[in-house]
């Protein structure tokens, strides 16, 4: 029987999935909410279901019985690194194929803490800090008080501790301390605010490494015990809410920047140890190994995501498999529903440049501030070296939902090296034009002028 | 504050002649709708009792994943626009599968009255809100109508697009009078979330309140 895949998110990201399931020659069923009714892949989809909410598994495993798929695909975010979500999807009694690694991988990943705990029992470099969730206040500010004194000991002048959710991600529940008398609150509100936003009170504390690079290593496995990464990619230029903004591939390049540092040795190494956790505990589909840097050329790992990254597209532009292009999604999608790798890391070269600018409705003189409102106009140039993805239509006004963080578009661009590809994502943010009102009806403003400020910066280590 | 006598006086007007409100009676979720439970004209109840803990007359039953869900009314009145060619069909979330009619009670007057003479505190933006612990805390202890907010005091949360924004009291000192919203849920952008009056007004109030009282006895 021919697989039918329920695509079990919103955006761009249900787009790439519809486009991937389409190239493989699949058939697909598509979930959307209300406030999502004018977005592209609700329109371009010819079977779609609306729902209550994307994080709902009942309401995905109700229209993927109804509509008879055969797997899911969780994209990011929502479902996507729910082990429980995942779980239930293989073993109830009409079961799918979830488009992702096993559920105990993505249980064992999941929590931070015990990746770190896995990656000491490997000799892997993990930032110091707490490997069990706190949830005493008193503890929080013994543990403080040693990474304090760690860090002085270390020669670091200004030294700052991370106050995180142990559930959290993408930059939400984090918060920086620089006294000892300032724990036991901020201890108080990241547990508060984890327990609302995650269900679990649980909080790490972490030293803070004040100048980094964060570099991502991407990987793809397959149940059949074959392993291959895909490079690296640099993350670095984030909002201060800690969202990425820009993103190159590959993470460091020596010939745009001068490091301190052997850097392709470092990418090697910290290339070979993510595929060290990953032999380690069978990894078995796409998924993301990420990475501080230091000046000095020290590398950490942070965490593993295990799910289709939004940036994944940088890494298959710059990477050919036996001279053909790579797709992460079809390739996810393919190894899940039981294909073999057929290629093997020699297979796999690396050419040019790529860069992701992310497109977001928000007030970066204002602290960033997520912004809602009308897209009344959205247009770009188009280039032969430029691919934008979104699902904002470009024929009729688009309201942003309030429900969902406002981002537009995500636009990647390949350069045979990084100037140009500097040049080329320069060229493309003259060129964009998005034009709306927000509520109250003055201007839409967006970070285009924060991602032309910041594409100077790239691959440098913030000062 | 002031306030306005005859426009308070259009308002009662209004509401004597046009004492209910529709309300559409939607699919919560996705799921196959097994049977409807009411006809057209079936007078219904919403939830009763001092915590609400007797629950609202059935009205239709849906199933998902196995799990067979009965969609109680929450309001009272009557049943109308009932869509009866959705029995047996599966039905997306949000569906429009029936109407009520309902008569206002006291309760709603009150309000309708409060959102049309207080201060109010809107959502700036559609998101879900929250009372800053602080005032939550004062409210539980002391009750509405008696907690003052001073300038500059954070008097809400909002948790929009997943990030939580202080949202900060910026005129005199007031008075709390009255709620609008249910911590959580999602609020639309301009809708109220709070009412303010300054002290002196709340005798007045109060006394226009034991009117509405008396106009719409509670049944």
């Amino acid at each position: 029987m021919k697989d039918r895949v329920l695509i079990a998110n919103r955006g761009e990201i249900a787009l790439r999935i519809m486009e991937a399931c389409e190239e493989l020659g699949l058939d697909y069923v598509v979930v959307y909410t209300r406030p999502d009714e004018e977005s592209l892949h609700v329109r371009k989809a010819k079977r779609k279901y609306r729902i209550a909410d994307y994080r709902d598994p009942n309401e995905l495993l109700s229209v993927a019985d109804e509509a008879k798929c055969t797997a899911i695909h969780p994209g990011y975010g929502f479902l996507a690194e729910d082990f429980r979500f995942a779980r239930r999807v293989v073993k109830r009694s009409r079961p799918l194929t979830f488009i992702g690694p096993r559920w105990e991988v993505i249980r064992d990943l999941g929590s931070k803490l015990n990746v770190k705990r896995l990656a000491k029992e490997l000799d892997i470099p993990v930032i110091p800090g707490t490997t069990e969730p706190l949830y005493n206040e008193i503890e929080a500010e013994a543990r403080a008080e040693e990474l304090f004194e760690w860090l002085r000991e270390s020669g670091e002048e200004d030294p700052r501790l991370l106050i995180k959710a142990s559930a959290g991600g993408g930059g939400m529940g984090i918060e920086e301390v620089r006294e000892l008398e300032e724990v036991r609150p901020v201890f108080r509100r990241v547990r508060a605010y984890a327990k609302r936003l995650f269900g679990d009170e649980g909080v790490i504390i972490e030293a803070k490494i004040s100048r980094f690079q964060h570099l991502e290593v991407q990987l793809l496995g397959t149940p059949h015990g074959e392993l291959v990464h895909f490079g690296t990619r640099n993350c670095t230029i984030q909002s201060p809410g800690r969202q990425k903004r820009i993103e190159i591939a590959p993470g460091l390049d020596p010939q745009f920047v001068n490091y301190s540092f052997d850097a392709d040795a470092l990418l090697a190494e910290i290339i070979n140890h993510s595929l060290k956790l990953a032999e380690a505990v069978s990894y078995d589909s796409v998924g993301t190994w990420e990475w501080l840097i230091t000046p000095e050329g020290r590398a950490y790992l942070m965490e593993v995501n295990t799910r289709i990254q939004v940036e994944n597209e940088i890494s298959a532009k710059i990477s050919q498999v036996k001279s053909q292009t790579v797709n992460l999604i079809k390739e996810q999608i393919r190894i899940a529903l039981g294909d073999k790798l057929r290629y093997q890391q020699k297979d796999i070269h690396f050419s040019g440049t790529a860069i992701e600018l992310r497109l977001v409705a928000e007030d970066t003189q204002r602290n960033f501030k997520p912004l809602s409102g009308t897209i009344t106009r959205f247009s770009w140039e188009k280039h032969p070296w430029l691919t934008v993805r979104t699902h904002v239509p470009q024929d009729k006004p688009y309201t942003i939902p309030t429900e969902y963080d406002p981002n537009l578009a995500l636009a990647i661009v390949w350069g045979k090296d990084t100037k140009e590809a500097q040049q080329r994502a320069l060229v493309f943010l003259e060129e964009v034009i998005i034009e709306g009102k927000r509520s109250q009806g003055e201007p839409l403003v967006t970070n285009v002028s924060f991602l032309k400020n910041k594409l100077t910066e790239i691959l440098r280590f913030p000062e | 504050m002031a306030i306005d006598h005859l426009k308070i006086n259009q308002l009662l007007q209004r509401l004597r002649s046009r004492p209910y409100r529709i309300y559409e009676v939607k699919t919560p979720h996705t799921g196959y709708l097994r049977e409807f439970l009411v006809k057209e004209g079936t007078e219904v109840k919403g939830p009763r009792g001092k915590w609400r803990e007797i629950p609202g007359t059935p009205l239709f039953t849906l199933e998902r994943e196995k799990n067979l869900k009965t969609i109680k009314a929450r309001v009272s009145g009557t049943i109308h626009n009932l869509r009866t060619e959705l029995e047996g069909r599966f039905v997306e979330a949000e569906e429009v599968v029936l109407e009520i009619r309902h008569p206002l009670s006291q309760e709603e007057v009150i309000s309708e009255f409060l959102r049309e003479t207080l201060i109010l505190i809107t959502a700036p933006e559609t998101a879900r809100y929250l009372l800053a612990p602080e005032i939550e805390k004062r409210i539980r202890k002391e009750g509405l109508g008696k907690v003052f907010v001073k300038p500059n005091e954070e008097i809400l949360i909002m948790s929009f697009m997943k990030r939580e924004t202080p949202i900060v009291h910026t005129g005199e000192t007031m008075v709390i009078f009255r709620i609008f919203f249910t911590p959580q849920e999602v609020v639309t952008a301009g809708e109220p979330l709070l009412g303010l009056c300054l002290q002196e007004e709340v005798p007045y109030l109060e006394r226009v309140i034991s009117r509405i009282c008396e106009e719409w006895p509670e049944k």
